[in-house]
């Protein structure tokens, strides 16, 4: 097994003259996993997520960062707070520069990069997180979506192996929400492992691989969501309630309308299970085709020869770089968030449809398909475009 | 009492359409335009500066005209109280006009109404110049030019921390003052102090919480007594330099020619 990203050994914490905040914290994070602390308010969530980078000290017990325990001298957390990378919740709070520029280029400075290289760490963050062009405004003068982004930018900056947010879909709207965890998502795909807090548990639900749900400073469990979500015990212990997609497939399995099997883990399963409990069965159509299109294959062309094929045709589109891209031609795409799904729902309603999407991307569109249709037996096609030719299929 | 929305001068500078421009170059007019004008020995000057930069400033810039009339009136109408007072208590030259009254007698000369006519029009010409600096030239652009006069970095810095926080602060002010609306705080007189006492010190707490929660991210990116500056990326266009320099001359010699003062 190889080194985890983030341990913690027998951790302790109390804020001076109070009761334990943190007591015997004892987990590991796996190097590349996505994983939710999950908890109700005042659960110690923020105080843990504060060791990760040294900024509090344990009262007893050790954080362990990628094999090396945390020493807490002025040089060795410079070197940790680059490699662990934290955004706070309140954007305000971590956005202290004049503008932009300046607030993302914060970082890299400090730490001693040089100079032309903080142009490129500044433009290339700045590119990550969908802000390119925003360089000279003031930090008032953004939306709480467009802050999240900043901060984010600033981090990523400083190239992090480990990022840890705070809550980071407090305070932002449903869509804004949905893009940052899709962000979130691309920056996993590079590489990142990612820890955040949150107790937003249809969140935690759909995003993580791992779940640490943790209540008054004790850890009360460390696994897959769909173990932590279905233990109502658990879940009245840690004053959180079950994600709504669990408590209706408990529901129909405590009224004997659905075999219990492996809880479902997002809309597309739960109708696929919904449509084999359906008596008699559906009339099965044929699904429509999934398109797919890399943004490196030029966007226009593809676009309008589909168009006249399916006048109807939706458009989702993946990706920070696919996004700017599909802007800068002028095109309005129907999904930008939790595309592969919401794609695949509409292939199933023989909705014809488009990802557009960069890259590393395209696989995870098509391992994603392929998985669905393995699982529910309705077989999806993926059909790569490419210009002057829409007929390869996978 | 109504619940409050802001908006600053700094939104406008930071949105005007002279933003690209060099901030030295809009500087130099400015600055320049404020001390022709203050230091004429004649109306002229600072009237023609008053006009040219109110021009400049409406139409080049593109600021909302009743949005800078609005701010050209508050300096304006304290200067034409003062300048009122001075016409009366100042002496010299012809009587102009007199207003008897039973036991007072107040007199207007032609040396008094001069001297309270350059006082006026250096007090427009000023503002208009100090308004053109604050319409068009965003904070922002401020901090790399004060690197470049040799001001210590601590300076900077601290300037820019404060920058950024006077807005954070004035969110955090204008909430509460919000909630303390909403719920009748400033109904009454009493109500209203005790309120604004409780906005100011909830205010300074807040002040200080946000102090330590800017200390622990910049220690979260690794502080090291280093801030970047924005670099300034603009272009001096030789057009500009040769138009500014221009009005500056044109706005000097109006200011030191011996004229002659205008007819009464």
């Amino acid at each position: 097994m190889s080194v985890p990203a983030i341990e913690f050994k027998q951790l302790s914490f109390a804020y001076s003259g109070r009761p334990d905040s943190l007591k015997s914290i004892t987990f590991s994070l796996r190097r590349g996993s996505k994983t939710a602390l999950v908890g109700p308010n005042g659960a110690g969530k923020t105080t843990l997520l504060l060791m990760c980078n040294g900024t509090l000290r344990p009262t007893s017990g050790t954080v362990v960062i990628g094999g090396g325990e945390i020493s807490y001298d002025a040089r060795s957390l410079r070197e940790i707070r680059r490699r662990v990378g934290m955004v706070f919740q309140n954007s305000d709070a971590q956005l202290f520069a004049p503008t932009v520029y300046q607030d993302v280029a914060f970082g890299p400075l400090n730490i001693g990069i040089s100079d032309e290289d903080i142009g490129r760490a500044v433009a290339e963050s700045l590119f990550a997180v969908g802000l390119a062009g925003y360089e000279r405004r003031p930090p008032h003068h953004l939306s709480g979506g467009e802050k999240k982004r900043v901060a984010i930018a600033g981090v990523l900056a400083m190239q992090p192996e480990i990022l840890i947010f705070d809550e980071p879909t407090s305070s932002l709207d449903p869509a804004g929400a949905a893009e940052i965890m899709d962000l979130l998502d691309e920056l996993h795909h590079q590489g990142v492992t990612i820890l955040l807090s949150t107790h937003d548990v249809e969140l935690a639900y759909q995003w993580a691989d791992d779940v640490v749900l943790i209540a008054d400073g004790e850890i009360l469990h460390h696994g897959p969501p769909a173990t932590i979500f279905c233990d109502t015990d658990l879940m009245r212990r840690a004053h959180l309630t079950m994600p709504t997609l669990l408590s209706l497939y408990h529901h129909l399995v405590a009224r004997r309308l659905m075999q219990p099997d492996i809880p479902p883990g997002g809309i597309p399963d739960m109708a696929q299970r919904i449509e084999e409990i359906t008596p008699g069965g559906i009339a099965q159509d044929a699904p429509a085709p999934i398109h797919l299109l890399d943004t490196g294959e030029g966007v226009n062309g593809p676009i309008t020869a589909l168009r006249t094929i399916y006048p109807n045709l939706r458009i989702g589109v993946m990706g920070t770089a696919a996004k700017r891209t599909l802007a800068e031609a002028a095109i309005i795409p129907d999904v930008t968030y939790g595309v592969i799904d919401t794609s695949i729902l509409h292939a199933l309603r023989r909705e014809p449809v488009l990802i557009i999407t960069t890259g590393g991307m395209i696989e995870r569109v098509k391992a994603r398909v392929l998985d669905f249709s393995r699982t529910s037996g309705i077989s999806l096609s993926v059909l790569p475009l490419r210009e002057n030719d829409t007929t390869e299929e996978i | 009492m109504q619940s409050i929305d802001h908006h600053f001068l700094d939104d406008y500078a930071c949105r005007n359409a002279l933003r690209e421009t060099d901030t030295r170059m809009k500087l130099l007019l400015g600055l320049g335009g404020i001390f022709i004008a203050i230091s004429a020995s004649t109306p002229y000057s600072p009237l023609f500066i008053a006009l040219v930069l109110s021009y400049v400033t409406v139409f080049r810039a593109e600021i909302p005209v009743r949005l800078y009339a609005a701010l050209l009136c508050i300096p304006a109408s304290f200067a034409l109280m003062s300048v009122i007072v001075i016409l009366f208590v100042t002496g010299g030259g012809d009587p102009l006009w007199t207003l008897t009254l039973p036991w007072f007698t107040l007199m207007a000369t032609t040396d008094a109404a001069w001297y309270a006519l350059i006082i006026l029009s250096r007090a427009i010409g000023g503002t208009a110049a100090l308004l053109f600096i604050a319409l068009t030239t965003p904070v922002i652009e401020l901090f790399g030019l004060l690197r470049s006069l040799r001001i210590p970095q601590e300076f900077i810095d601290l300037s820019m921390l404060l920058y950024r926080s006077i807005f954070v602060l004035i969110g955090e002010a204008v909430a509460i003052y919000n909630a303390q609306v909403m719920r009748n705080g400033y109904s009454s007189f009493k109500g209203g102090v005790i309120a604004f006492s409780m906005l100011a010190s909830s205010l300074f707490i807040r002040a200080w919480e946000r102090g330590e929660e800017l200390f622990s991210a910049m220690d979260a990116r690794c502080y090291d007594g280093k801030f970047e500056l924005l670099q300034s990326s603009n272009d001096i266009r030789l057009r500009d330099i040769f138009l500014i320099i221009l009005f500056l001359l044109v706005a000097g010699l109006l200011a030191f020619l011996p004229l002659s003062y205008p007819p009464l």
